[in-house]
């Protein structure tokens, strides 16, 4: 669910080389210029002699790769073959939980400090920790890159890796038609909305449960009643996490308006730093984000306000804006599809897990938050994670004051999932 | 004081850019040996880890090669373009635009039998391709406007208009909110030839010997040298510049585009902003590697398809992803650095004082 800016690294290299070469070749052209025309011919001369030279090797070439494929074709039909019988004893013994089974993590960003990716890592840990099973990771994997995905993928399976766990929203039709063509392999995608039959499920988490918690402290805290939003993209699941603060921020605080800032970003520091600014500036005193960086939260600190964090605890970053994060906790759930993957019971689905299955939580909330608001937090939180508490139910008005839930209703899970709308007291225009 | 400085050699080593590979490989290697020293990985394993990766067996090697199609077409037109004194920085804008012409076809054949619409989806790459590049053409070709500048602007611009797409007009309707363009159609995956390398390689191959014999042995490829070597020279003999100019921009963007098309089929599910992958930036190394002839563009775009696939892989065995770029990064300057002293050699001379 992150963005390209991962994998920016080796491709900027390419990039920045390639631009290098252009300046130096035209600065030597230019040095050239001055030499005498004679330099011109011989180059060209020279370049004669070699094209032909080459032209012959590449027919050549041409001739023996196609030998080479087909006496390849023939011998890979048979290692194939041997895969398979190979594959179809390690399945028997996986049911002995013998040493090699092992799974592989693949993230769109390394891991870093904090955020969306070290949020998966820490639970990559716990679930190594709790399984016994060998875990490793690939990072920087552009998830817009269905090449690059599925070459990570390949070699990962080709390792001998059992479980592939993909962490960005991008892997999944790459990861849908890998599982497919690797039917022995248990493929588990973050954030989707594809699964099968056999080999490939979907994990998420409803992060919105503890947003409303953070909403509540948010509520509390400000003084214009105004909070800043700034917003990922207009899916359903940042509009979720949207209403829901929202509606813990009006459950404290009657008054309270959430302006939300589009930036179309999961990770840009200069984006989601202005929008922040914008924010403020617009009259907003703290602010809550959906993106991967920690740059709202420095607006924030910068200009005096407050910031409630997402993907992990970011209180360190900005420990006076800090108030409270919404926070992943993947790891029960990782050790889940590890483990059943292993004594052979996995099933994929779509596994939508919330408080009481431990998957999210909210992070540590600042000192100076007040003790009854923390106190009711905890109250909310408990009735959560017993089930008992339902953050879309009636009466919730639209933006436009529609009534969308009478008073008693639950938000069906159909609506829940495909969350297109604000609730009254949001501003700003979704989509 | 005494300062060393490049004189071109009046012959280029003898082995020429094989001879320069091998150096500047091995170079790397050691350098990058130390590097790995330090980072804590042990070097003879991530440097067996990238070779089996890429080369080790042949699924490793389809890999390889898969990668080796679009890097060696985008190659093949910076290296047209240079033929004659040109350059095209803007490959990675017509890989882009070959790939949403393509895509955009799809949307309209959908309907289509498989290889009617692949068919399609990669001619209309090329000819998207060449649209993208006829501005800048034109523009050089009439009005003298420098085509580095106007083929680089064109790159981001691309990138844009996929966006504007992709979050409009050609917004998935079925993708649940998320952002991203309409999955392609199944029947329009390019088929595999052999493992992963899929049959955008027997185009490569065939694009690569035409337009190779054609720089090399048409009187269309002399005149274009000529042009390339000195402009009076080919207005003397009676060549037109600036319809030579149009045409070989054009037709450089025809191939980056055609890799677009062939990119989308082969390996995309849908269009992206990154279906070009930075292949187009990493064609201008491909292309200045092989000296920007066309023949020698296949054989360095298959080792840096190696460098790029291998480069990936050893992040699976704990490889840090700044290792893996710093450790490419080392390969491709020390081929690059060797290839210059193939060509120069360092001479320590004495500024005032001009030896010869």
């Amino acid at each position: 669910m992150k963005s390209a800016e991962g994998n920016k690294g080796t491709k900027a290299l390419w990039r920045v080389l390639a631009l290098l070469l252009v300046f130096v070749m035209i600065a030597a052209a230019c040095g050239d210029d001055d030499g005498d025309d004679g330099e011109a011919d011989d180059g060209s001369t020279a370049s004669d002699d070699m094209d032909d030279g080459d032209m012959d090797d590449m027919d050549d070439d041409g001739h023996d790769h196609d030998d080479d494929m087909d006496d390849d074709g023939h011998d890979h039909d048979d290692d194939m073959d041997d895969m398979d019988d190979g594959d179809m004893d390690d399945m028997d013994d996986m049911g002995d939980m013998d040493g090699d089974f092992s799974a592989a993590f693949l993230y769109i960003s390394p891991v870093g400090e904090a955020g969306w990716t070290w949020a998966h890592d820490q639970g990559r840990l716990y679930a190594e920790e709790a399984t016994g099973i060998p875990t490793v990771f690939v990072d920087s994997i552009d998830d817009t890159s269905a090449a690059d995905t599925e070459a990570a993928i390949r070699t990962l399976v080709a390792d001998g890796h059992d479980v592939i766990i993909g962490t960005s929203f991008g892997y999944m039709d790459t990861m849908e038609a890998m599982a497919d063509e690797f039917p022995d392999v248990v493929f588990e995608h973050v954030s989707g909305y594809k699964a099968n039959e056999t080999n490939f499920g979907n994990t998420f988490g409803k992060i919105y449960q503890p947003r409303y918690l953070t909403g509540m402290i948010a509520g509390a805290a400000t003084e214009t009643n105004q909070i800043g939003y700034v917003a990922a993209f207009p899916i359903p699941e940042v509009a979720r996490g949207i209403n829901a603060f929202t509606l813990g921020a009006q459950r404290v605080n009657p008054d309270v308006e959430v302006v939300v800032q589009w930036t179309s970003t999961w990770f840009d520091p200069a984006i989601e730093g202005d929008a922040a600014d914008a924010l403020l500036e617009g009259g907003a005193d703290v602010i809550a984000m959906h993106q991967d960086t920690t740059s709202a939260g420095l607006a924030a600190e910068a200009a005096g306000a407050r910031w409630v964090s997402y993907n992990s605890d970011m209180s360190e970053f900005a420990p006076d804006a800090y108030l409270a994060s919404a926070i992943w906790n993947w790891g029960p759930r990782y050790a889940e599809i590890i483990s059943s993957a292993a004594d052979g019971s996995y099933a994929p689905g779509f596994y939508w897990g919330g408080y009481a299955d431990g998957i999210v939580d909210i992070g540590s909330i600042a000192d100076d938050v007040d003790s009854d608001i923390v106190a009711q937090v905890q109250d909310i939180r408990q009735q959560m994670i017993d089930g008992t508490f339902a953050v879309f139910s009636g009466p919730l008005f639209a933006q436009d004051g529609t009534q969308l839930l009478a008073e008693g209703e639950v938000m069906d899970p159909g609506m829940l999932l495909g969350e297109a709308f604000f609730v009254q007291g949001v501003v700003g225009d979704i989509g | 004081m005494i300062r060393p400085v490049l004189v071109r050699r009046e012959v280029p080593v003898r082995g020429g850019q094989p001879l320069a590979f091998a150096v500047g490989l091995l170079v790397a290697l050691l350098l990058g040996a130390v590097l790995l020293l330090v980072a804590g990985d042990s070097p003879m394993e991530v440097y067996r880890r990238m070779l089996s990766a890429s080369f080790g067996d042949l699924e490793a090697f389809s890999v390889t090669l898969n990668r080796a199609i679009p890097l060696a077409l985008a190659g093949l037109a910076v290296a047209i373009a240079a033929t004659m004194g040109l350059w095209n920085i803007g490959a990675e804008g017509q890989i882009l635009f070959g790939a949403t012409t393509a895509a955009g076809i799809a949307q309209i054949g959908e309907g289509w039998s498989g290889p009617v619409l692949i068919l399609a989806m990669i001619v209309g790459g090329s000819i998207g391709g060449a649209l993208w590049a006829l501005g800048p053409a034109a523009a050089k070709a009439y009005i003298g406007v420098n085509e580095i500048i106007t083929t680089l602007m064109l790159n981001e611009i691309a990138v844009r208009l996929i966006r504007y797409l992709i979050n409009g007009p050609w917004k998935d309707p079925e993708g649940y909110g998320f952002v991203q363009a309409p999955a392609l159609p199944e029947q329009s995956f390019l088929p595999n030839l052999f493992q992963r390398t899929h049959i955008g390689l027997l185009i490569a191959i065939a694009v690569l010997a035409v337009i190779g014999l054609m720089v090399s042995r048409s009187s269309w490829g002399y005149e274009l040298r000529v042009a390339g070597s000195s402009g009076a020279t080919a207005a003397y003999a009676g060549i037109s510049l600036k319809r030579k100019i149009l045409t070989v921009l054009v037709l450089s963007g025809a191939v980056a585009g055609l890799a677009g098309g062939i990119e989308l089929t082969g390996n995309a599910t849908r269009l992206t902003e990154t279906v070009s992958n930075g292949y187009g930036f990493a064609g201008i190394i491909v292309a200045a590697l092989a000296l920007m002839r066309p023949s020698g563009v296949a054989a360095v775009a298959v080792l840096f398809g190696a460098v790029q696939v291998g480069g990936q892989s050893i992040k699976a065995i704990g490889v840090s992803d700044a290792v893996s770029t710093v450790l490419q990064a080392l390969i491709l300057f020390g081929v690059i650095a060797a290839g210059v002293l193939i060509v120069y050699r360092i001479e320590m001379a004495e500024p005032k004082v001009r030896s010869t």
